[in-house]
């Protein structure tokens, strides 16, 4: 059975690629089984998608043991712990990242048995982020080296109906492109055996006692846990407030912000709460002196770094 | 104490009367309507503080009842059949509230088609939600139930609302000699509502009934509301012999009747079981050793008490008042899981369903299911199963579809 | 005017009591209503829910809330928010409380449960005159379950549920007027891209006693296809091209709080948002678009 799992942010086209990938393993004959992780779509929010492929009927369901091949759509995802990424990796797992610098320097990071390959990072995160999905299933589909070029053809112009003529083009252009890409190492992602008896070790039940409310009920004692989710996760652009153009006004920012992440000090100066801003860029939109501009996230993150 | 001649329903008003409780927020139904208009007439009258609302439907009567338990007041309902149905949503919701309060049901049969008369179907619906049930069988019961219910509930190692149940009509509307205890009594028994922990202040905020993602998060709460339920068990045998301590009534999980020495027992819930008692009587006045097991509670399923109760018998007769529709009655199912794989269980389960919409269960027919369950037990036969109904109904519904389906023409030839 | 708070911005409170970190999408308009509302409100409040996207405000162990909280089910939100009102004054009055430990009973709930299934909750509560705040977000439509149609969908959008050519056919219902044939103490509607207009009005309910209720247009990016950051822009637009009066209620009376004169064209409200592309591309159908205008205007005649 081949098993793969797709890593991205709601909004781009996780669930495609896996349907992508689904339909062209389904072309190609195999028995095929594919879903997204339910109902966690927000955009900017961790998602991931699993599939899975064989030639016989597929007899398992939910999260992957070991994946053959994890895909990453947004490597900023890769060291956010919450997103799960490498979960269930085994030595043999090929990972694939979408990335702006490159395979080794994330192999190195990660400190990555298996094989690490890239396809180039979209920069600009907002105009491509819809072809990411498209962009991760043909590259996966290479790998898999049993998927061929017209099944994948054919994958995508069913899953790909549903888009505006112009943008169905781009995204085939820029799958085939992937596939491509990846020619060198077709057929790296092999088909592989359920995990052999040998390695299952008990599931080392417990017998649940009876426990004393509260811990017994789903009541939340302490105010306010929420500030504990880090939602900044989920940016892709950053608003920067430049704090000379900024005439510390109204706090306009700070009453239209949606989730309470522009916080005004005792001298009306507003800053942004990053660990919780999602960057829909309501403060750049609102402020009347045009003093908050946006940069895509992952800039932001490099000149952090890098200071 | 006084020893009055009164009805069900006003047997369970005094109940929660006597319980002091705070709040009633209800919807009227037959066979339930007259407990909340008492209880209305009471604190009109000056003579009970209870707050009474009448809510717009049963699903917000309960919503209101789990919503105030919370907040933490005592609280006391009732309703019925198409009510509790209705309320189904808000069952499951406040049991997993851990909303402490009491819910009589007043029990008839469901719709479609509709009726107003007794039978199990609808307490039995309720049997997954997370509600303890109790279930009475004469009009003394009720009252002591509705006591033992509020203690039962508010128990720190409980904390799950109770449906008290009674039948409709043959409890809610006969009336039967009830020894009420006096207020001292009851205060010995039933202290004032203590929420605990779980309360709605300004000093302690607090986020409740939460969303719960993932399942190992989710099964941990309803695993823990099985375990309350189960410690409930021990929990009843506590506080019953406290109740018989300030009250002199003692209520066991399940009743025994003549069952001790006995080859085979009836075994059913409710007010038929009065009628159970007679036919036990009359079967062992011509040498049959029959006895009766009536269990009380049903939630939690009392299976050791059970077991104990029906160890060494040959065979048992379950009367079921409730129909699974393609499966069968409830009882029996549930007592086959109970007995399944244990060396005392008895060889014969009858499964008899019967008393569906108030159909009655003469003693001829208690008989019969005796022998009947007799004569397998000693001839080594399968259990027998039976829907009870009569040569005589059915010529009854005959005449009855004669009128609702004669044909066009003989309508016509009749000059209609 | 009465006596208020809030004249200008900055007389809005600038310390935000609602946590961060809570699963709302980016650019949410029913999220930046409730900061606005919380923050007037504060937390000696009891926020009753009925089912929605707002239910995932508060997902085990993490809540947002620095007062109280507590889910329902879809249909019964004012019956559970009057279980509690009760409760609260029996403890009170039963001296078994301190009044300090009262609470405001808030009942929060969308369009979907409001303008469907919790109507007869809501007409019921109101029927019993029960104190309480009821605040409905519409976004216009079942958005938690991926916006379908719903009884506040607007005439000719497009919803999971409902395609082009026309979208859906069927009115938006006349939800505050409902509301207000009830009788209850105060009906308003308001919106977070007006927020002095909001503040005063949560101010001026809050004085009150009885059943009083805010309709607030809740603009959703995922729902309506536009870019976060123009939730403030299509809030402002919905308000001055007149598809959103601002108004209340009062003893029979009803008062546009904010009339903007010349009103502009809707089509600047609706071009900015996907839902209503299927009006403009590929061909502008102008017969529905004269039709949208004019049920505005037919409004606004009668007002004016």
């Amino acid at each position: 059975m081949y098993r793969i799992r797709f890593h991205g942010r709601g909004g781009q086209g996780i669930k495609t690629a896996s349907r992508i990938l689904g339909s062209a393993f389904f072309a190609e004959g195999f028995e095929t089984q594919d879903a997204p992780l339910y109902g966690a779509e927000r955009r900017g929010a961790p998602i991931y998608a699993t599939v899975r492929a064989a030639r016989t009927p597929i007899v398992e369901r939910g999260p992957l043991r070991r994946p053959d091949l994890v895909v990453v759509a947004d490597e900023t995802l890769l060291v956010a712990a919450v997103a799960g990424v490498l979960a269930g990796v085994a030595a043999h797992t090929v990972l694939l990242v979408c990335t702006a610098t490159s395979a080794q320097v994330w192999k190195e990071r990660l400190r990555f048995e298996g094989p690490v390959l890239a396809l180039p990072a979209q920069t600009d995160a907002t105009a491509d982020a819809r072809f990411l999905g498209a962009i991760c299933a043909g590259g996966a589909a290479r790998l898999v080296g049993a998927i061929s070029r017209s099944s994948l053809e054919h994958a995508l112009a069913q899953e790909l109906a549903g888009l505006e003529q112009s943008d169905r083009h781009a995204s085939v252009e820029r799958a085939l492109a992937a596939w491509d890409r990846m020619s060198s190492h077709a057929g790296l992602v092999r088909d592989q055996e359920g995990t052999p008896d040998e390695e299952l070790a008990s599931p080392a039940w417990i017998d649940l006692a009876a426990e004393p409310t509260p811990s017994s009920e789903a009541a939340i004692l302490v105010p306010a846990t929420s500030v504990q989710v880090r939602t900044g996760l989920w940016r892709t652009m950053r608003p920067v407030i430049d704090e000379e153009l900024c005439h510390r006004c109204s706090w306009i920012c700070s009453t239209f912000c949606p989730d309470g992440a522009v916080l005004v000090d005792a001298e009306h100066r507003p800053s942004i709460d990053y660990d919780h801003c999602k960057g829909c860029l309501v403060c750049v939109a609102v402020c009347p002196r045009h003093a908050i501009r946006a940069l895509p996230e992952r800039d932001a993150q490099s000149a952090e770094s890098a200071s | 104490m006084t020893r009055l001649l009164m009805t069900g329903n006003a047997a369970a008003a005094w109940g929660a009367r006597l319980a002091d409780v705070d709040y009633v927020p209800a919807f009227p139904i037959t066979p339930q309507t007259e407990i909340v208009e008492t209880l209305e007439h009471w604190r009109e009258a000056g003579e009970i503080q209870t707050r009474v609302v009448m809510m717009e439907s049963e699903h917000s009567a309960v919503a209101a009842a789990g919503a105030a338990a919370l907040t933490g007041v005592r609280v006391f309902t009732a309703t019925s059949s198409q009510g509790l149905l209705y309320a189904m949503e808000m069952l499951y919701t406040v049991a997993g509230w851990r909303a402490p309060f009491v819910l009589v049901n007043v029990s008839r049969g469901i719709a479609a088609p509709i009726t107003l008369e007794p039978d199990h179907q609808d307490v039995l619906a309720a049997r997954d939600s997370g509600f303890l049930q109790i279930h009475c069988a004469s009009v003394q019961e009720v009252l002591d139930a509705v006591l033992l219910a509020h203690r039962w509930s508010e128990h720190p190692t409980v904390r799950l609302p109770v449906i008290v149940n009674l039948d409709g009509f043959h409890l809610s509307f006969t009336r039967e000699p009830v020894e009420v205890p006096d207020a001292q009594a009851v205060s010995r028994f039933l202290p004032p509502f203590d929420p605990g922990d779980a309360s709605f202040r300004a000093s302690k905020p607090v986020s409740r009934a939460v969303a719960v993602l993932g399942g190992g998060p989710y099964s941990y709460f309803r695993y823990q509301m099985h375990r309350a339920s189960e410690a409930a068990l021990a929990v009843h045998e506590t506080i019953a012999v406290e109740f018989q301590r300030a009250c002199g009534r003692r209520w066991d999980l399940v009743e025994v009747y003549r069952a001790e020495d006995a080859e085979i027992v009836f075994f059913l819930t409710g007010s038929y079981a009065t009628k159970a008692r007679d036919a036990v009587d009359h079967l062992r006045a011509v040498g049959i050793a029959a006895g009766l097991v009536r269990p009380r509670v049903l939630r939690p399923y009392p299976r050791e008490a059970i077991r104990a109760a029906l160890r060494g018998k040959r065979g048992v007769v379950v009367l079921d008042q409730n129909l699974s529709m393609g499966q069968g009655g409830v009882l029996h199912t549930e007592l086959a899981a109970a007995l399944y794989g244990w060396p005392g269980a008895p060889k014969v389960l009858a499964s008899f369903v019967g008393g569906l919409g108030g159909r009655d269960v003469v003693l001829e027919e208690f008989r019969e299911m005796a022998h009947e369950t007799l004569r397998a037990a000693e001839e080594g036969r399968e259990s027998p199963r039976r829907l009870l109904y009569t040569a005589q109904e059915l010529r009854e519904v005959r005449k009855l579809q004669g009128i609702a389906l004669a044909e066009r023409e003989d309508m016509a030839k009749e000059g209609m | 005017m009465s006596e208020t708070r809030f004249r200008r911005m900055n007389d809005l409170p600038s310390t935000h009591l609602l946590g961060g970190g809570t699963a709302m999408c980016a650019g949410c308009g029913g999220l930046q209503a409730i900061q606005e509302i919380y923050d007037v409100l504060g937390p000696r409040t009891i926020f009753v829910n009925a089912a929605g996207c707002m239910t995932l405000l508060s997902i085990y162990p993490f809540t947002p809330f620095r007062g109280s909280w507590l889910y329902t089910a879809m249909a019964c939100a004012p019956a559970g928010s009057q279980g509690v009102r009760d409760a609260l004054d029996i403890l009170v009055r039963k001296g078994r409380i301190e009044p300090a430990e009262d609470l405001s009973v808030v009942t929060l709930a969308g369009d979907g449960a409001s303008y469907g299934m919790g109507l007869s909750a809501t007409s019921a509560a109101i029927d019993r005159g029960l104190d309480f705040l009821y605040v409905c977000y519409d976004n216009e439509g079942y958005g938690n379950t991926g916006q379908q149609t719903s009884a506040a969908t607007p005439f000719a959008a497009v919803t999971a549920t409902n395609d082009p050519p026309l979208g859906n056919p069927l009115a938006k219902k006349d939800l505050f007027a409902i509301w207000a044939a009830n009788r209850p103490t105060y009906v308003a509607t308001a919106i977070a891209a007006e927020p002095v207009d909001l503040a005063r009005k949560i101010e001026k309910a809050s004085a009150m006693k009885g059943p009083r209720l805010l309709l607030i247009l809740a603009p959703c990016p995922t729902g309506w296809g536009f870019e976060p950051s123009d939730l403030v822009e299509i809030g402002r637009l919905a308000v001055s091209t007149g598809v959103f009066p601002l108004k209340e209620w009062e003893a029979g009376r009803t008062v546009h709080t904010k009339i903007r004169r010349p009103r502009v064209p809707v089509e600047e409200y609706l071009k900015r948002q996907g839902r209503f592309r299927h009006l403009f591309k590929p061909e502008r159908q102008e017969a529905v678009l004269s039709e949208i205008q004019r049920r505005a205007d037919a409004y606004w005649s009668a007002v004016e």
